[in-house]
């Protein structure tokens, strides 16, 4: 027979149902005989019904519940989708691409690629889709690039400086800054910003060099950087490494690749530079 | 824990049915409708990367909740605390099964009483009362998410307790009008 001093040692564990078999029928039969512990461990248990009933229930949006079921059944769904969401995505990149200023870019047959994209890419385009159907908020929301790059520091483990875009007189700027957030990667943080040129997002991603490198199907140069492109859900995606960190620019196949890359390179001499960009030499 | 393929039915139903729980776990956690939202998406896109997924339907849950307590407590290291804490979202109103509005009235004071002081608790006894009552998790299941000998789970919950009864006093109120369920 357990005594009162054995039995008030396990009352948490016994009231929440974590005490089993003899240990349970040892305080069982002390709590028949011994009035005083029955109303203590009764009211245990009234203690642990009121904080059950306190703590809200949150129900999930449809929303919500929508976008994870899709989330399970767009990865159920991918080894078959991609044959075909790939090579769709494939000849709308090469449409794309071949905007991106000369014609020594030539389109040719590829196999269709099935593997999954590296984790920096694929993070790119969950992030963008994300963004574009309003699912994931800014932390910081401004169109002041000191503004939102002063959210990142010490944040990131490293340095984000946004560039001005400098616009002329009577000029219109060729895109909006929206803001910025954190998204995670491999148990460490990246910086996303949120851009928006001619009414269609822009998503890009940073990270350090020394976490990630550039990755994509096809690689074009232009003087000393690679740029590695990538089509893919029907975004286009572009990696590149520059200055030690390392950069993933997502965008709809409908904004064209070069003038993307005035979010970064917005000087007149740039500007200049990107128009005359071929991404065959 | 084993791997489990990208088209196993079971694994879709498992994770699907546990979105309720990790949603509200996820809502109390960070007091905000879309940071828990975002927290809830991201610990599914974790889950769907990870290359060894329980086979058990059993074990999808507790492995659901890791992945989510893990992004949090990430989060939570790496973000200023006002970056996610909207204001607390006002304490729901729960329904009552009182037989008279003054009995109703009692109730609710005494609802609201305890979950202020849940909500007042340090983290680290905040979630594994969150755990524990809310989510119905075993100390053992709540030792692996928390990563922490189910000994302390224990006696976190057993402070946690202490703390709730001294914070929503006068206890015998607690437990007098709790007692009429």
């Amino acid at each position: 027979m357990t005594g009162c001093d054995a039995a008030r040692r396990v009352l948490t564990p016994y009231v929440d149902g974590e005490l089993v078999g003899d240990e349970r029928r040892a305080v069982d039969d002390h709590l028949a005989s011994c009035w005083p512990c029955r109303t203590l461990f009764a009211e245990e248990a009234r203690l642990a019904d009121s904080i059950r009933d306190a703590i809200p229930r949150h129900e999930p949006s449809t929303e919500l519940r929508a976008n994870v079921e899709a989330l399970l059944d767009a990865r159920r769904a991918r080894p078959r989708a991609a044959l075909r969401s790939l090579a769709a995505a494939a000849a709308v990149a090469v449409l794309a691409l071949g905007t991106w200023g000369a014609q020594a870019y030539r389109a040719r047959p590829r196999p269709v690629v099935t593997a999954p994209p590296p984790p920096f890419v694929a993070l790119a385009v969950d992030s963008h889709l994300r963004y574009a159907s309003g699912r994931l908020p800014l932390e910081v929301r401004s169109d002041r690039p000191d503004e939102v790059s002063r959210f990142f520091t010490g944040r990131v483990p490293f340095h984000v400086t946004l560039p001005e875009y400098p616009v002329g007189p009577g000029e219109k700027k060729a895109y909006e800054l929206e803001g910025g957030r954190l998204v995670s990667l491999d148990n460490d943080y990246v910086a996303y910003l949120a851009y928006r040129m001619e009414g269609r997002p822009i998503s890009l991603l940073v990270a350090s060099e020394d976490k990630v490198k550039p990755s994509g199907r096809d690689t074009v140069r232009s003087g000393r950087l690679s740029f590695h492109i990538d089509a893919i859900a029907g975004l286009k995606v572009i990696t590149w490494s520059d200055n030690g960190l390392t950069y993933a620019l997502a965008s709809d196949v409908s904004v064209e690749g070069a003038r993307t890359c005035l979010v970064c390179h917005g000087s007149p001499t740039e500007r200049r530079r990107i128009e005359n960009f071929s991404p065959g030499t | 824990m084993s791997e489990g393929g990208d088209d196993d039915p079971d694994f879709r139903r498992s994770a699907v049915g546990c979105l309720d729980r990790l949603y509200s776990f996820a809502r109390s956690l960070t007091r905000s409708r879309t940071a828990a939202e975002d927290l809830v998406q991201e610990t599914y896109v974790r889950a769907l990367r990870a290359a060894n997924r329980p086979t058990d339907p059993a074990g999808v849950r507790p492995w659901l909740f890791t992945i989510l307590h893990n992004v949090w407590k990430n989060e939570r290291r790496r973000r200023p605390p006002d970056s996610f804490y909207a204001p607390p979202d006002r304490l729901e109103r729960i329904p009552t099964e009182a037989a008279t509005p003054e009995e109703a009235l009692d109730h609710d004071s005494v609802t609201v009483k305890v979950w202020r002081s849940i909500e007042a608790l340090p983290d680290s006894y905040r979630e594994v009362v969150l755990l524990r009552f809310s989510q119905g998790l075993t100390y053992r299941e709540i030792a692996e998410i928390l990563d922490c000998p189910a000994g302390t789970v224990m006696s976190r919950l057993a402070r946690a307790r202490a703390l709730i009864i001294e914070a929503a006093r006068p206890s015998r109120e607690v437990r007098r009008v709790s007692g009429r369920h």
